[in-house]
């Protein structure tokens, strides 16, 4: 019963890796940019929810929208100020200044709030429900729960609205997206803000399930690798089901061996999977 | 002619122009000699630096003469060749790990630990670089990405081996103190025992300007350009690309490892978290792109400068200091590609040549 119990807890936390991996997905399929600074996205909206748990009280739940329209108001400006000028330029430009925005943003965040690890103790969902003698962590579930609507909604928005549309023809072939009839630079702009909003929630969700440090993007932006180099890069299907893989996986090692070892499990599959397969196993190949 | 970047399409003719107007300046065949001459004098002075130097300026030195070899070695696969590595801090991390246990078990002295800690990382850069160098495109960079952090886990995990989390303490060198009628020679003998770390980090950061220089004037070094440039082409030429990224990728990986076995020995004290850190990482990329990519003097003139300027932020705040370096390169990528070198040689200060 207890390898049941951990596989769930797994799948539970995939469901949140996989809203983070999603928004590193989606910026890489419409600019072939790889973000380095998607884990500091991640870790400002984990600080936010922090903060306005701690300072004014918002319910770390019903701080979700805010924190998701600032954080999109960020990842905009990040586009405008920054992104935007390497996008048409060779890989290691933009992969450099990636690199700079999350080194800035985690020094940044350093400074203000120091290496010091915080967490946001919110009592009504410490602790864990019993079904069927299984028990699920509160806190876990309800992430979970949040990750799927969100990622399930913007799956929704990217298949159906007409905007989704112009995201995946962008992603598919930015010049014949142009000929369409499609403004390109306003699909790469709210991309990049849509990114950064899918980040801050899956940093939101984290904050109310583990401890919270400046260092913690450093420790996803792995992660997100990972995921998205498991199930093929810019599939944003492979990408879940990598999400969950990772997360069971993750849990399982910490169960049988030890956390700390358990840290090193995504670096492993990463480096894995590039020397055996690096298409992806469950997305379709690029190149 | 080739600049450090590919200019916006509107520039490329502009620049083509300017190729084949541009001739070189008649001093430029002696450049070779002017940088005999200068690595000469170079090396008399930091030779006779810890004679008369407070202890102080010697460690500077030593920090100088580190990100030198750090930002030198980075440069030869990501800066000629334009693949980017954030595997220094890894490479750094391991190398110290194995000086380190190898002085901390008493298997050998330190000057084989020193060279046993290059060839470990050698033989792991050839494992880890050959099948991820084979993929094109942002791979290789994610890889080493999660090479570096492995590494830190394996070495935090593998606590029967490394002592894991607690760091390994190494035995302190013992200072001679200065005799009475001490002669001439005798000092320096003193000097030179008193100092040994440093004086093994200036032969490594030594060994690593020569080895830039050749690589930078050589077939190998246009190899190098032409994967940056167009590896496909490159390939239809018949150069064995994935040969030359990872027997350059090995080489480089020599480098951090050896300068992590001296730095472990200088602090004597090392532990996962610092030697695995991702700011050695930083400074590596950081020092490069400022003074110049793919250049031979731009990893050179950036570490000296970028860690004199870096030292006097790093007394005031430690914190501050990866902001700093996070805005230098956001800076430099998006306004100045080509770092200070590329600068001055848009103003004809500095010849467009290849042996900048």
């Amino acid at each position: 019963m207890d390898i049941v119990q951990v596989v769930i807890s797994g799948i539970l936390l995939g469901g949140v890796y996989a809203l983070f991996a999603a928004g590193l997905n989606l910026i890489f399929g419409v600019m072939k940019i790889i973000n380095l600074g998607h884990g500091e996205l991640m870790m400002l909206g984990a600080y936010m929810t922090f903060f306005l748990f701690t300072s004014w009280n918002i319910n770390p739940l019903l701080s979700i929208p805010i924190t998701a329209v600032a954080m999109a108001a960020l990842g905009w400006l990040l586009q405008f100020a920054l992104v935007e000028r390497v996008v048409n330029q060779p890989m290691i430009n933009s992969l450099l200044l990636t690199f700079g925005m999350s080194t800035l943003m985690m020094g940044v965040a350093l400074n203000l709030w120091t290496s010091n690890f915080r967490s946001v103790v919110y009592s009504p969902l410490t602790g864990s429900w019993n079904v069927f003698g299984i028990a699920f962590s509160k806190s876990r579930l309800v992430a979970f729960i949040i990750a799927m609507i969100v990622t399930g909604a913007m799956w929704t928005f990217l298949k159906q609205s007409t905007f989704g549309k112009s995201i995946r023809a962008t992603s598919q072939h930015p010049q014949v997206a142009q000929l369409c009839g499609i403004d390109v630079r306003q699909v790469r702009f709210m991309t990049f803000a849509l990114g950064s909003a899918m980040a801050a929630v899956a940093g939101a969700l984290i904050s109310i399930i583990f401890t919270i440090s400046p260092q913690m993007g450093h420790m996803f932006i792995g992660k997100g690798f990972a995921i998205i180099v498991l199930g093929g890069l810019g599939s944003f299907i492979g990408a879940f089901l990598g999400a969950i893989v990772l997360g069971v996986s993750e849990t399982l090692t910490a169960y049988f061996t030890d956390t700390q070892i358990a840290q090193g499990v995504a670096y492993l599959i990463l480096l894995l999977v590039l020397v055996i397969r690096p298409s992806g196993f469950f997305g379709k190949a690029e190149d | 002619m080739s600049t450090s970047t590919s200019p916006a399409p509107d520039q490329m003719h502009q620049d083509e122009l300017d190729a084949t107007a541009y001739r070189l300046p008649g001093w430029e065949k002696y450049l070779g000699w002017a940088y005999l001459a200068a690595f000469i004098v170079a090396a008399i002075v930091l030779l006779w630096l810890p004679m008369n130097a407070k202890a102080y300026t010697v460690t500077l030195t030593l920090t100088v003469l580190l990100v030198l070899t750090l930002s030198t070695s980075w440069n030869w696969l990501s800066g000629f060749a334009g693949y980017t590595s954030f595997a220094t801090a890894g490479f750094f991390g391991i190398g110290s790990y194995i000086g380190a246990l190898l002085l901390y078990y008493e298997k050998v002295t330190w000057i084989p630990a020193v060279f046993l800690a290059g060839a470990g990382c050698f033989v792991i850069a050839l494992l880890v670089g050959i099948p991820t160098l084979r993929l094109r495109g942002p791979y290789f960079a994610i890889a080493m990405l999660a090479f570096s952090e492995l590494s830190r886990v394996i070495v935090l995990s593998w606590d029967s081996l490394t002592l894991g989390g607690n760091g390994v303490y190494l035995p302190i060198l013992r200072l001679q103190r200065p005799g009475e009628n001490e002669t001439f020679w005798e000092e320096i003998q003193r000097t030179f025992h008193n100092n040994q770390n440093y004086y093994a980090m200036l032969a490594l950061a030594a060994v690593a300007c020569i080895w830039s220089y050749v690589v930078g004037t050589s077939r190998w070094g246009l190899k190098l350009l032409s994967i940056r440039d167009d590896e496909v082409a490159a390939e239809s030429m018949g150069i064995r690309t994935t040969y030359v990224k990872a027997t350059t990728f090995a080489g480089s990986a020599i480098f951090p490892g050896m300068a992590g076995a001296i730095y472990a020995r200088h602090v004597g004290y090392i532990d996962p978290v610092t030697v695995f850190a991702i700011i050695w990482t930083i400074r590596a990329i950081t020092t490069t792109i400022f003074g110049g990519r793919g250049t031979i003097l731009g990893p050179i003139v950036g570490a000296v400068v970028l860690t004199l300027v870096s030292e006097k932020v790093w007394e005031q705040d430690p914190n501050l200091y990866q902001v700093i370096y996070g805005a230098i390169i956001i800076l430099v990528v998006l306004f100045m590609p080509g770092g200070l070198t590329s600068l001055l040689q848009r103003y004809n200060i500095l010849p467009r040549s290849r042996r900048i």
